[in-house]
């Protein structure tokens, strides 16, 4: 395998077709640049399903009739357990104070009584904490006599996380899909250029060239568009993730509970290594008619 | 290196032939350097290009293939060089049915080949030493020998110090100069021609005709097809026709060859 020679071959054909190359380029990367979007899109739904998905709050609403010596007890069971990371005590007035400071309509609900608003415990559990570990303990904690209720918020939550898994898989077949187009588009784009290097190859092919000295140079051109394709499409997303993060970084913050994310350094190189390979196979797929001198 | 000499010129073959590890028969060297047997090809079902051709061509021979456009001059040659595969016969190559070579040995096969067409089939935007050079980097020759090998080859055709000039810039006799170079650059034991002067004037036809005779001189064989009477009668080559698909023999020169029809046939 004369590598050097191919290499020598890849660049003086990336040389003298540059500008065909060029345009191949700029097309590849509007492909590219879709995919990574769709990529960035599935990621950032992933991280907020993660954040979102799983609830790792407990609020204990006491009995009216619970004494402060069963809260204290209540409370120090709880503080003994390894997945309870906090514990607040929260009364009827503290309750009845905070609601009516977050709400918008505070006058009119200023005449609510106090104990219309149960006294709670505020539990923060580990994140992390399986569903199943949190359903078991709200059942332990029913149990108490001091205990009204208890809610994990758990069917708010899978319904939030059926809704974002819809949306992650909306935009893994968005992906997927255009991870199609963008094989058609490396494909059409390769095979234009090659269809200019008939002859070239032609007269390789009668000077006794084997297929695989031909393709050589080819592939490497081709691995060299599709990944040089993906760069500079990571290169676009990040400069629109920059400008879009600088923003409404604040906004989607205060929207998402989480900042957004860009794409995780593996999905990088996948995109960069996925470029080079998608570029080479195309360009091996479409010298095959070529070949046949 | 491996010599035949049968017209007393060496036939140089630097290459390992057709594949490596694959041996031609021990009495290839004495034996004639292309025969073709009962050769057929059917381009279309009932009606026969090449119908049963018998040729024999010894090493160093010069012979012109002659017939009326679409008489099949080309297909004959390109069966040698396996553009094509016949449908009968055999076709021997140095002892070797080449029509019987598998696809991935073709490769080797033709660079025991050189092959010039009429439209050149020269590289437009490479330079003429690129064009020329191509054939000896599917060799892997090293660089040096490549500049050598294609400074000589440059020097054979006329084209000596003209390397670097892009090959579009060149008039048609010289691209095809270049193509003639490309051909005899890797020292193959047979030249194939196929109406090498069809796009040429005449005397620009002749010089290239005389280029092929200089290169025939140093023990490469060569088949030259061609329509073009006026050069055949200008030689006394030996002649080969193909009429009604089959190889028809002529002595020696179109001009020994009175009242055969041949003048009518080719013009």
């Amino acid at each position: 395998m004369d590598w050097k020679s191919a290499f020598t071959r890849a660049r003086r054909g990336l040389r003298e077709e540059r500008r065909l190359y060029l345009v191949a380029v700029s097309s590849l990367s509007v492909a590219f640049l879709c995919l990574a979007v769709a990529l960035l899109f599935m990621q950032n739904l992933g991280a907020l399903g993660e954040r979102w998905g799983q609830s790792n709050h407990l609020s204990v609403y006491l009995a009216d009739n619970a004494s402060d010596t069963d809260v204290a007890q209540l409370r120090v069971v709880l503080e003994a357990l390894p997945e309870v990371e906090q514990v607040q005590s929260v009364s009827s007035e503290q309750a009845r104070a905070e609601f009516i400071a977050q709400s918008t309509m505070g006058e009119e609900l200023s005449t609510l009584p106090a104990d219309v608003f149960p006294a709670s415990l505020e539990i923060e559990v580990a994140s992390g904490t399986p569903v199943q570990r949190l359903e078991s303990l709200s059942q332990r904690l029913g149990s108490f006599g001091s205990v009204a209720e208890v809610e994990t918020y758990s069917s708010f939550f899978e319904r939030l996380h059926s809704l974002l898994s819809a949306g992650r898989g909306l935009a893994m077949g968005l992906a997927l899909l255009v991870s199609l187009c963008v094989l058609a588009v490396v494909g059409n784009t390769i095979r234009l250029a090659v269809a200019r290097r008939t002859r070239e190859i032609e007269v390789m092919k009668l000077c006794g060239a084997t297929d695989s000295f031909v393709r050589r140079p080819f592939v490497l051109e081709g691995a060299f568009q599709g990944s040089m394709s993906a760069f500079l499409a990571l290169l676009l997303l990040s400069a629109a993730f920059l400008v879009l993060r600088e923003r409404a970084d604040d906004m989607l913050t205060a929207l998402m509970g989480m900042r957004l994310l860009f794409l995780s350094p593996l999905a990088m190189l996948g995109l960069l290594f996925g470029g080079a390979l998608a570029g080479a196979v195309g360009s091996a797929l479409s010298l095959r008619r070529y070949l046949v001198v | 290196m491996a010599s035949g000499t049968d017209s007393g010129a060496p036939v140089v073959r630097p290459f390992p032939f057709f594949r490596a590890g694959v041996r031609t028969s021990p009495d290839a060297g004495t034996r004639p350097i292309l025969e073709l047997k009962g050769v057929s090809k059917y381009f279309q079902r009932d009606t026969p290009t090449l119908r049963g051709v018998d040729l024999t061509v010894q090493r160093g021979e010069f012979v012109f293939v002659t017939g009326a456009s679409g008489a099949g001059k080309s297909t004959l040659l390109s069966l040698i060089y396996r553009k094509h595969t016949v449908d009968d016969g055999h076709i021997f190559f140095c002892g070797k049915d080449i029509a019987r070579l598998t696809s991935r040995s073709i490769p080797f096969l033709r660079r025991n080949l050189g092959v010039v067409f009429q439209d050149f089939k020269v590289i437009s935007h490479w330079t003429v030493f690129e064009n020329v050079a191509v054939a000896l980097e599917i060799l892997a020759m090293p660089r040096r020998l490549v500049r050598a090998r294609v400074a000589e080859a440059l020097e054979r055709v006329g084209l000596s110090g003209r390397g670097g000039e892009t090959t579009e810039n060149l008039s048609g006799g010289e691209q095809q100069r270049v193509a003639v170079a490309r051909a005899i650059v890797t020292e193959p034991a047979l030249i194939l021609a196929d109406e090498p002067t069809g796009n040429l004037d005449s005397h620009l036809a002749i010089d290239i005709l005389t280029l092929f005779e200089e290169i025939n001189e140093t023990g490469t064989t060569v088949l030259f097809a061609t329509h073009d009477h006026s050069l055949i009668a200008k030689r006394d080559h030996r002649l080969v026709s193909i009429e009604d698909g089959r190889a028809v023999e002529a002595r020696r020169g179109l001009s020994s060859w009175p009242g055969s029809g041949l003048h009518a046939l080719v013009g």
